[in-house]
C-alpha cells in the first residue's frame, strides 16, 4: 500500500507537468520522483482506483476529485508555511484555528476578500513545481539568498511587489529583520526595501545554495 | 513673439534627490500647496534661462505610474493631460534598474524626456560608475550627469531641456518581447479608432498597454467612452498572457520592463569595486538594530518631544507677552474710540483672541515640530523607525509608518494630521487620522493632570492614559474592520542615510507653515468670533440650558459645566480656566465631585476635536469625513461619559 505523502506527490506532479493539451508523461513523472516508471504506474493504478486519476496512453490525466485533492493540499500547504509560518506563534494559531473544512470563509478570515480570493486561487493553480521547495520569505535568516517564485495575495500588493522589482526569478538577499516577527528588509536590484511580516509571509521564494541562485525549479 | 514660455516637469522616485534639483533650480521663486481635490504636496517655480521663462513643476515622488497611490495619478495625468513641455527624469545613478522603470514608463507616455542622472557622487563612492553616453544611446534621450546638492550640471540640464523643446526631439517608442508587443499592438489599432476622444489626450499605444496590465484608471476611462468591446478584447488578450506565463498580466508587464532595465544597465552601468562597508551601512545596522535600534527609537522621539516643548514653550511666552501686553490692549483702545462696546467686545474677545490663539498657540509647537520633521525625513530615519515598530502598529491595523503622525499628536494634533501623509493610500491615511484625533494632545494633558492627577491622585491620571489607549486600540481595530479596502502591509524603502541641507529644511518649515496659515487660521479665528458672539449675546446660556439634560442627567455633572465644554472646541486648555471662572473658585475640589472630576476629564479627552484639528482634518481628508470624526468622537465621548458615571458611581 502506497504512502498517502506518495499519492499527494504524484497529483501535484500530474498537476504541475499537464499543460493545457497535453497530459503528464508517465516517464517525466518517473524521472521528477525519482522512480522507476513501474512503480509509478502501480501508483496511478492506485489513485484511478481510489478515483483520484486514469492512466491514458503513457500519461497520467487527474478527475475532478484529484484536482479537488491538490487544491487541498496546496491549501493547507500555503495555509500552514506561508499565513502561520512555522514559527511557534504560527503553529499554536494553526491549532488554535484547528482542522479548516471551509477554506473558502476560511481565507477570507485571513484577510482575503472577494477580490483578492480569485487572484489568490490563481496563484494556487500556477505554482510550479513541487510547492515544497519554496519557503516563504518571512523563514529566511540575515544574509540568505534566494529568488522569488510566486507572491500570494491581492491583485494590489503583488502588482506593487513587481513594481517594486520583486518579479519572479529576481535574486534577493535578507539584510536583516525586526524582533517578533517584524519586518524583513531585503536587498533587490540594488536598493533596499523592507516588508512587513504579512507580506514577507506571501512571498514565496527558492533558497539559493552556496549563494548561487539555482535556475532550474 | 512674445517671451518664450516653457513648462518642465520633475519627475522620479522618491529619495533621489528631485528636491533639490528643485531648490537650485528655482532658488526662492516657488511655491507649495496641493494638487486640486488631491492632498498631494504640489511644488512650482519660475525660473529665467537663456530668454526663456521656465515654469519648473515637482512632481510627487513615485516609483511607478500605475493607479497604486494618489501620487502616481496625479503624476501621470498631469503629464499625459497637461503635456508640460519637457519631462526631467532625475534617477539616481546608485540604483539605477530601480529607477530605470518609471524611465521606461515615461518613454511609453512618450513625453519629451531629459534624464537627470543624478548622485553620481554617491554612486562613485560606493564603486558604481554609470556611462551617461551610452544610456542617452540606449534610451533614445538626452542623459546629463549631475550632483544636485552642489549644483553641477544644472546649466547643462537646462541647455538639454530647451535643445530638447526646439528641435523637438521625441523619444523612440520602446519595444517589447515578441508576445507583449504582439498584444499591444493588437489592442493598438482598435483603441486608436474606436475611442477617438480618449486617444486624443493620451498615447494609444499607452493605453493599450494598461489595458493589457488591467489598469483600473483606465479601465473606467475607456468604459466612460462606451468602449466595453475594447475591454473585453483587452481582458482575453491578458488572460491569454496569464495562461501562459502563470501571472497577472501587470506582473508580467513588470518583468518586461525590469528585463528591459537591467539590460540597459548590464550596457552603461560599470561597477569598479566591489562596495565596501561604509557610513551609511553601518548607521543603519545600529538604528534599524533588533535590540540597539529600539533604545535610540526612544531617544530620538524624546529629543523631538523635549525640544517641541522647550522652543514652544518660550515662543509662547514670548507670543502672550507680546499679544497681551501690546497688541490687544492698543488695539482695544484704538477701537473703542470709534465703535459701540459690543461690537468692541465681539472684535477684541473674538477676531483678536482667535488670532492670538492661533499665532501663541498652535504655531509655536507647529513650528518646531516642522523643522524636526524635515530633519528626520531628510536624513532617512523614519523608513528605521518604521521598520521598528511595524509590528506593533499592525495591532491596531495600520503599518509602521502610522507610528510617526499617532506619536506626534500627543504634542498636538493638528501637526499629528498633516503627519497622516505619509501613508500610502486614501484608506490608510483616513485610518491614521482617526486614531489620531483620539491622542491625547498637551492641551488635554493638562485637564488630565490638571484636574484628576492634582485631585485624585497621579495614579488615577495614568489610569486615564492606560484607558484612552485601550480605547485607541479598540477603536483603531474597529476602524480598520469597518472601512472598505485592502488593508495595506509595509512595502518601503530604506533609503541610505543622507545629512539634511539646512535650507532645504529651511524652506520645506517655510512653505509648510504658509501653508497650515492659510488653511488653520480662519478656522481658529472664525470659531472664535462665533462663540465671541454666543457669549455676549447671552446665547451661550440658552445652549447651556438646552444642554442640561445631557451635562446634568446623563454625565452627572454641573450643569454649568457644559459651557466650558462648547469653548472647549476652540481652545481645550481653557476648559480648565473657565470651569474655575464660572465655579468662582480654582478649588475644584469644592465643586466637582471626584466621579465629575473624572467624568469631565474622560468627555475633555474624547469628544469633539479642536478647531484647528478639524481645519487640518477637512483640509486632508474633506469636510464630510471630518464631521464623520468630529460626530463620532463627541457622540462617544458622551457615551463613555455617561457609562463612566453610572459605573463609578456604583463602585465608589
Amino acid at each position: 500500500m502506497p504512502e498517502e505523502s506518495d499519492m499527494l506527490e504524484l497529483l501535484e506532479l500530474v498537476k504541475t507537468l499537464t499543460r493545457k493539451d497535453t497530459p503528464a508523461r508517465i516517464d517525466v513523472i518517473a524521472a521528477r520522483m525519482g522512480r522507476s516508471m513501474d512503480e509509478v504506474r502501480r501508483l496511478a493504478d492506485t489513485a484511478s482506483d481510489q478515483g483520484l486519476a486514469y492512466r491514458t496512453q503513457g500519461c497520467i490525466e487527474l478527475t475532478e476529485a484529484g484536482e479537488a485533492a491538490v487544491r487541498k493540499h496546496r491549501e493547507e500547504y500555503v495555509h500552514r508555511t506561508h499565513i502561520h509560518g512555522t514559527s511557534l506563534t504560527g503553529r499554536m494559531r494553526r491549532l488554535i484555528e484547528g482542522r479548516v473544512t471551509d477554506w473558502h470563509g476560511h481565507w477570507r478570515r485571513h484577510g482575503f476578500d472577494d477580490e483578492s480570493l480569485p487572484s489568490f486561487y490563481a496563484d494556487m493553480e500556477n505554482l510550479q513545481g513541487r510547492i515544497e521547495e519554496t519557503v516563504s520569505l518571512a523563514d529566511l535568516r540575515e544574509g540568505d539568498k534566494c529568488t522569488v517564485v510566486l507572491a500570494l495575495g491581492g491583485y494590489g500588493m503583488v502588482r506593487r511587489l513587481a513594481e517594486m522589482g520583486l518579479t519572479p526569478g529576481t535574486e534577493l538577499k535578507v539584510v536583516r529583520s525586526a524582533p517578533m516577527h517584524g519586518p524583513v528588509e531585503v536587498s533587490v536590484r540594488g536598493v533596499s526595501l523592507a516588508l512587513g511580516q504579512g507580506i514577507a509571509r506571501r512571498v514565496l521564494v527558492k533558497r539559493s545554495t552556496n549563494g548561487q541562485p539555482s535556475t532550474t525549479l | 513673439m512674445e517671451a518664450k514660455r516653457l513648462t518642465v516637469c520633475l519627475a522620479g522616485n522618491a529619495n533621489v534627490g528631485k528636491s533639490a534639483i528643485f531648490n537650485q533650480l528655482t532658488g526662492l521663486n516657488q511655491t507649495i500647496g496641493n494638487w486640486p481635490g488631491k492632498t498631494v504636496e504640489r511644488a512650482e517655480g519660475t525660473l529665467h534661462f537663456k530668454g526663456y521663462t521656465i515654469r519648473v513643476v515637482d512632481l510627487p515622488g513615485t516609483y511607478s505610474l500605475s493607479a497604486y497611490s494618489m501620487e502616481e495619478v496625479v503624476s501621470r495625468d498631469y503629464i499625459a493631460v497637461e503635456r508640460p513641455d519637457v519631462v526631467v527624469n532625475v534617477i539616481d545613478a546608485s540604483a539605477l534598474e530601480r529607477n530605470l522603470y518609471l524611465t521606461i514608463q515615461l518613454l511609453e507616455l512618450n513625453a519629451p524626456l531629459v534624464i537627470a542622472l543624478n548622485q553620481i557622487d554617491f554612486a562613485a563612492k560606493k564603486g558604481i560608475t554609470v556611462d551617461a553616453q551610452r544610456l542617452s544611446e540606449m534610451l533614445g534621450v538626452p542623459v546629463v550627469p549631475t550632483v544636485a546638492t552642489s549644483g553641477i550640471g544644472m546649466q547643462e540640464l537646462l541647455s538639454n531641456v530647451i535643445e530638447v523643446t526646439e528641435k523637438a526631439v521625441r523619444p523612440v517608442s520602446i519595444k517589447y518581447g515578441r508576445e507583449i508587443e504582439e498584444s499591444i499592438q493588437k489592442l493598438e489599432t482598435p483603441v486608436k479608432t474606436r475611442l477617438p476622444q480618449l486617444s486624443s489626450r493620451y498615447p494609444p499605444r499607452w493605453i493599450a498597454t494598461k489595458l493589457l496590465e488591467r489598469d483600473e484608471d483606465v479601465s473606467k476611462k475607456v468604459e466612460d467612452e462606451k468602449g466595453s468591446l475594447i475591454l473585453s478584447e483587452a481582458a482575453e488578450i491578458a488572460e491569454q498572457i496569464e495562461g501562459i506565463h502563470g501571472e497577472p498580466s501587470s506582473v508580467v508587464m513588470a518583468s518586461e520592463r525590469y528585463s528591459l532595465a537591467s539590460r540597459v544597465v548590464r550596457g552603461a552601468v560599470k561597477i569598479l569595486s566591489p562596495p565596501r562597508v561604509d557610513m551609511d551601512q553601518r548607521l543603519s545596522s545600529i538604528t534599524a538594530h533588533k535590540i540597539l535600534g529600539y533604545p535610540i527609537l526612544a531617544g530620538v522621539l524624546a529629543s523631538v518631544f523635549v525640544i517641541v516643548f522647550v522652543a514652544g514653550g518660550a515662543m509662547i511666552g514670548v507670543m502672550q507677552e507680546l499679544f497681551d501686553t501690546v497688541l490687544i490692549p492698543n488695539t482695544e483702545a484704538f477701537l473703542s474710540r470709534m465703535l459701540p462696546p459690543i461690537v468692541v467686545q465681539i472684535v477684541s474677545g473674538g477676531f483678536l483672541w482667535g488670532v492670538a490663539a492661533a499665532a501663541t498657540v498652535v504655531l509655536p509647537y507647529i513650528v518646531p515640530f516642522y523643522v524636526l520633521l524635515a530633519i528626520l525625513e531628510d536624513s532617512g530615519y523614519l523608513p528605521r523607525a518604521a521598520f521598528l515598530m511595524d509590528n506593533l502598529m499592525h495591532k491596531i491595523g495600520l503599518h509602521g509608518k502610522a507610528f510617526i503622525p499617532l506619536l506626534l499628536g500627543y504634542g498636538c494634533n493638528v501637526p499629528a494630521c498633516v503627519g497622516c501623509r505619509i501613508m500610502e493610500t486614501d484608506r490608510e491615511r483616513f485610518l491614521a487620522g482617526f486614531v489620531v484625533t483620539l491622542v491625547p494632545c498637551a492641551a488635554r494633558t493638562v485637564i488630565i493632570l490638571g484636574l484628576v492627577g492634582r485631585y485624585l491622585g497621579i495614579s488615577a491620571a495614568l489610569g486615564l492614559y492606560l484607558f484612552d489607549l485601550c480605547l485607541i486600540f479598540l477603536l483603531g481595530r474597529l476602524a480598520f474592520r469597518v472601512l472598505p479596502g485592502e488593508p495595506v502591509g509595509l512595502i518601503m524603502e530604506m533609503p541610505p542615510y543622507r545629512t539634511p541641507m539646512p535650507k532645504a529644511v529651511l524652506k520645506k518649515t517655510w512653505a509648510r507653515t504658509k501653508d497650515f496659515v492659510y488653511v488653520a487660521f480662519p478656522f481658529i479665528i472664525g470659531g472664535s468670533i462665533f462663540l465671541q458672539f454666543l457669549s455676549v449675546t447671552g446665547l451661550i446660556w440658552v445652549i447651556a440650558d438646552f444642554m442640561t439634560p445631557l451635562t446634568s442627567s446623563w454625565l452627572g455633572l454641573p450643569s454649568m459645566a457644559g459651557i466650558p465644554l462648547v469653548f472647549g472646541i476652540v481652545r481645550k486648555e481653557l476648559t480648565l480656566v473657565l470651569l474655575a471662572d464660572l465655579a468662582g473658585t480654582f478649588d475644584f475640589s469644592k465643586v466637582l465631585t471626584p466621579v465629575q472630576m473624572v467624568v469631565f476629564a474622560i468627555v475633555t479627552m474624547i469628544y469633539f476635536p479642536c478647531v484647528a484639528t478639524i481645519a487640518a482634518l477637512v483640509r486632508e481628508f474633506g469636510v464630510k469625513r471630518a464631521v464623520a470624526v468630529a460626530a463620532f468622537d463627541s457622540i462617544l465621548a458622551v457615551i463613555v461619559g455617561g457609562l463612566a458615571y453610572r459605573l463609578l458611581s456604583l463602585a465608589l
